[in-house]
């Protein structure tokens, strides 16, 4: 037990009450009985894992790892960080999945289809093929996979002309892999939003958070991702430049979960950890002490509404509150209706496997209904959400368009006249 | 983002408080670690022992330090009304009467005594030894409820009960009935006629069938209701071991009420420190990943429960801490003196809690406001045992109602419509 993290773990399982709050919360255990519930493969399980014997519980797959249970724990146990570590380690006993291997490297394939855009998307859109794919490897045909862009977020800003340079105030932008690859758009919204701000953005070398492996429970390999993560974005935090993403599933393993997970607390990591922030996190830190700009003003296309906006897992495990709502009262006349729902149900890659696609899709049906009659109101639908497979999983299950709340914040800056920033088409 | 008001704790006590708060018009956060005290206790409304609970809240109300004394009836009255117009909104209506108790079995066959109850406890009354039989059904796949067990206290005590398990009708599902899995199905009209058939097949004579309570969630009365048509006698619920659905189905009810009056709730959060200055609380810091998250707000409402509900807890040491505050707990001055030598006795520990002034403001031994920007409801109070008393949750509305007023007073000015208040209490007794 010299693993400090390890130890606050397993100390945590002793705090559990067997109360099944966490049971009634979950919102896997609700759709199937294929997982059985966070308290009895977390905290019960765990006392029969002992390092050299064999898994005991092997439904702890079934967790989405939504972290749901975490939330609403009365006592503070850490209960999707024990299924996690047991994850890794079926993994480490009975090798991982091709299927899941392949999930786990969001940045190879997102490499792979930015050289063959125009022949991926085809195959990605084709049925014949994903049903070859759904066979072959088991990601399931129907699964929302986005398209890739064919410009990656990187080279569309090295080619931007007139960017912000500021001698004091300088922000690190951490793109992720589904900005870089898929959805560029939501990077030069949150450039253009620092920008106005005036934040010069840098664009460090960066890798995938390694967020994808993690909850594959490839554990290996998540640790050189965040290894080399740590030596590229190290010498700009030693120089007290925020590190500020777009997604909050990669600021939240920058922050806690690969550091945590691996039970790695140099104090190197835990330099990292307090540097990273999420954009509206971030924006609303700013606004607190008076320093952010309001010169919003509602975009013509919102004046009908509420706008449904979902608070991704990812991003309530950052426990921070409901940062971009804050943000958009902010914006004069906005309306917006906040999703009550635990889950969308994709949970990062677990809704695209063959096995857990209908389970996504039956955890994520409360929130696609809540979608469709929330946007049913307005001329052009839409609906927010701070995640990018949520994004996705919700477009998907309810035909709604879906952004990032960073997005609407730029919309509204560009209402209000003042946008200072470069603007890219 | 500055807050009028931050209440601590997402049970009964901060609930109504911040409910009330936000239909005032106050701009109001509801901070919590998590789901509690709703989703283990039963659901329904305990006010005091006695055959009348209003005169008992009143004997009370004379004990100095009671939480009675602080905010009686006539802070327990508007606060029931508040619960009533939402359940009732929610078609989920309470009965009952401050100068009565029903006593309701639980699931061990004891006699529990409530005030107020939903209306799929109605019908639960325990009948008199010389009345009516009662069948208590369940099913085998639900853990923790044994129908004969609850039958053979019930008749030790002189209360013709039978007990009967029921098939579960076939569903998708083939293991894991928890209950709110079986709440769920029980929405389904075709499983609920299912299960009203075997109970008509089964009822013999029995006037009453009691069941566990786990009859629906949003549509729990109308469940019930169905059930009792389809057996042909009054079904009624009993409240199960956690977690509770009829605890969660108050929770859901309220938190919505909360949130739609513009109220915000984050759960998952702890606190961690507070920040003051010249006797005012400035500010709340939770634990969140990477850094801790600052909350500010003009007033501050603590309402996160006793030892049970995690608004204390002990060192080894023995001494009480109050956990999100730091604030001083008034107990037992060593671990010796915590309990009784009896089991079923007064235990002293559960008298622990937090001396307060008149206005529930937490006061330092000397009498001294510790802030002045701060309130405290529920039973993190303390000076009796809530528990014994059968006062849980009438102690958590009377104090959460209270505790909102004195914070309304101090941002708006508003008085407590005092007169009135006596008025009521007068009627009542």
């Amino acid at each position: 037990m010299s693993d400090p993290i390890l130890q606050s773990l397993e100390q945590s399982l002793d705090h559990c009450i067997k109360c099944n709050i966490c049971t009634t919360a979950c919102p896997v255990a609700a759709v199937t009985d294929l997982f059985p519930g966070p308290k009895y493969v977390g905290p019960q399980a765990q006392r029969f894992r002992r390092p050299g014997q064999p898994s005991p519980d092997h439904s702890v797959d079934y967790c989405s790892g939504c972290r749901v249970c975490n939330m609403v724990c009365p006592t503070g146990v850490k209960i999707a960080e024990l299924n996690a570590r047991a994850r890794a380690e079926i993994v480490a006993e009975r090798g991982l999945p091709l299927r899941n291997r392949l999930l786990g490297r969001a940045e190879l394939l997102g490499q792979v289809g930015d050289l063959f855009a125009p022949l991926a998307n085809w195959t990605l859109r084709n049925g014949p093929l994903r049903q070859v794919i759904e066979r072959t490897i088991g990601v399931d045909r129907h699964a929302p996979l986005p398209p890739f862009s064919g410009q990656t977020f990187r080279r569309i800003f090295r080619k931007r002309r007139g960017r912000l340079r500021s001698a004091t105030k300088k922000v690190v932008f951490f793109h992720g892999c589904a900005t870089n690859y898929y959805e560029p758009h939501v990077g030069l919204a949150a450039v253009e939003v620092l920008e106005h701000n005036g934040f010069e953005v840098i664009l460090a070398r960066q890798r995938c958070c390694g967020l994808p492996m993690l909850s594959n429970g490839e554990f290996a390999a998540a640790r050189q991702q965040h290894e080399a993560n740590l030596q590229t974005l190290l010498p700009w935090v030693r120089r007290g430049y925020p590190i500020v993403g777009t997604s909050t599933s990669c600021t939240l393993t920058l922050k806690e979960e690969a550091p945590e997970l691996l039970g790695i607390h140099s104090a190197d990591a835990r330099l990292l950890t307090a540097h990273t922030w999420d954009i509206c996190e971030f924006l609303r830190d700013l606004h607190e002490r008076g320093e952010l700009r309001t010169d919003f003003a509602l975009p013509p296309e919102f004046t009908d509404g509420p706008l449904p906006y979902h608070p991704p897992c990812q991003l309530r495990a950052h426990r921070i509150g409901r940062p971009a709502l804050d943000l958009l009262t902010l914006i004069p006349g906005l309306r917006v209706a906040e999703s009550e729902a635990a889950c969308c149900g994709i949970a990062g890659t677990y809704g695209l496997k063959q096995e857990k696609y209908q389970i996504g899709m039956d955890v994520g049906a409360g929130l696609f209904r809540f979608v469709r009659e929330t946007a049913a109101t307005m001329p052009q639908p839409l609906a927010l959400c701070d995640s990018e497979t949520c994004r996705w999983q919700i477009t998907h299950g309810s035909a709604v368009p879906t952004k990032h709340p960073i997005e609407i914040l730029r919309d509204a800056y560009r209402a209000g006249g003042n946008l200072t920033g470069t603007q890219v088409h | 983002m500055t807050y009028d008001c931050i209440v601590i704790g997402a049970g009964l006590a901060g609930l109504v408080s911040g409910l009330r708060l936000a239909e005032a018009g106050l701009q109001v956060l509801i901070i919590a670690k998590g789901h509690g005290a709703t989703h283990w206790a039963h659901g329904a409304v305990g006010v005091a022992h006695g055959s009348s609970p209003a005169a008992t809240v009143t004997y009370l109300a004379g004990q100095p330090n009671h939480p009675y004394a602080r905010a009686g009836l006539a802070a327990l009255a508007p606060a029931l009304n508040l619960l009533q117009a939402h359940c009732a909104a929610a078609d989920y209506p309470f009965s009952g009467d401050l100068a009565r108790n029903q006593y309701l079995p639980t699931a061990l066959g004891a006699r529990l005594p409530l005030a107020f109850v939903p209306a799929t406890m109605a019908a639960g009354a325990v009948p008199r030894a010389d009345a009516a039989a009662l069948l208590i059904a369940g099913f085998q796949e639900l853990r923790d409820f044994f129908p004969s067990l609850m039958a053979a206290n019930l008749r030790a005590q002189g209360v013709a009960a039978q007990a009967q398990w029921l098939s579960l009708p076939t569903t998708a599902r083939r293991h894991g009935f928890t209950p709110t899995i079986l709440a769920e199905l029980f929405e389904q009209p075709s499983f609920r006629q299912a299960v009203g058939r075997q109970l008509r097949a089964v009822r013999g004579t029995a006037t009453q069938i009691a069941f566990p309570a786990v009859l629906g969630q949003s549509q729990a009365a109308r469940v019930v209701a169905d059930l009792s048509d389809h057996a042909g006698v009054p079904v009624f619920e009993v409240p199960t071991l956690p977690p509770s659905v009829p605890g969660m189905r108050l929770y859901t009810i309220l938190a919505q009420a909360f949130t739609s009056a513009g109220g915000r709730i984050q759960l998952g959060s702890w606190i961690t420190r507070v920040e003051s200055n010249a006797g005012r609380i400035t500010a709340l810091y939770s634990a969140a990943a990477a850094r801790e998250q600052r909350h500010q707000a003009a007033t501050f409402l603590l309402a996160t429960g006793g030892i049970a509900g995690g608004g204390f807890r002990a060192e080894q040491s023995g001494q009480l801490t109050e956990t999100a505050l730091g604030l001083p707990v008034v107990a037992p001055a060593h671990r010796g003196a915590w309990f009784a030598n009896q089991f079923i006795a007064p235990q002293p520990i559960h008298t622990a809690g937090i001396l307060t002034d008149a206005a529930l403001r937490p006061i330092a031994a000397n009498g001294a406001p510790l802030y002045t920007n701060l309130v405290v409801a529920g039973a993190a109070l303390g000076g009796t045992d809530l528990i014994r008393e059968g006062s849980y949750e009438g102690v958590a509305l009377a104090t959460g109602w209270y505790a909102a007023g004195t914070v309304l007073n101090d941002l708006l000015g508003v008085r407590e419509p005092v007169d009135q208040a006596a008025t009521f209490t007068k009627e009542l007794l």
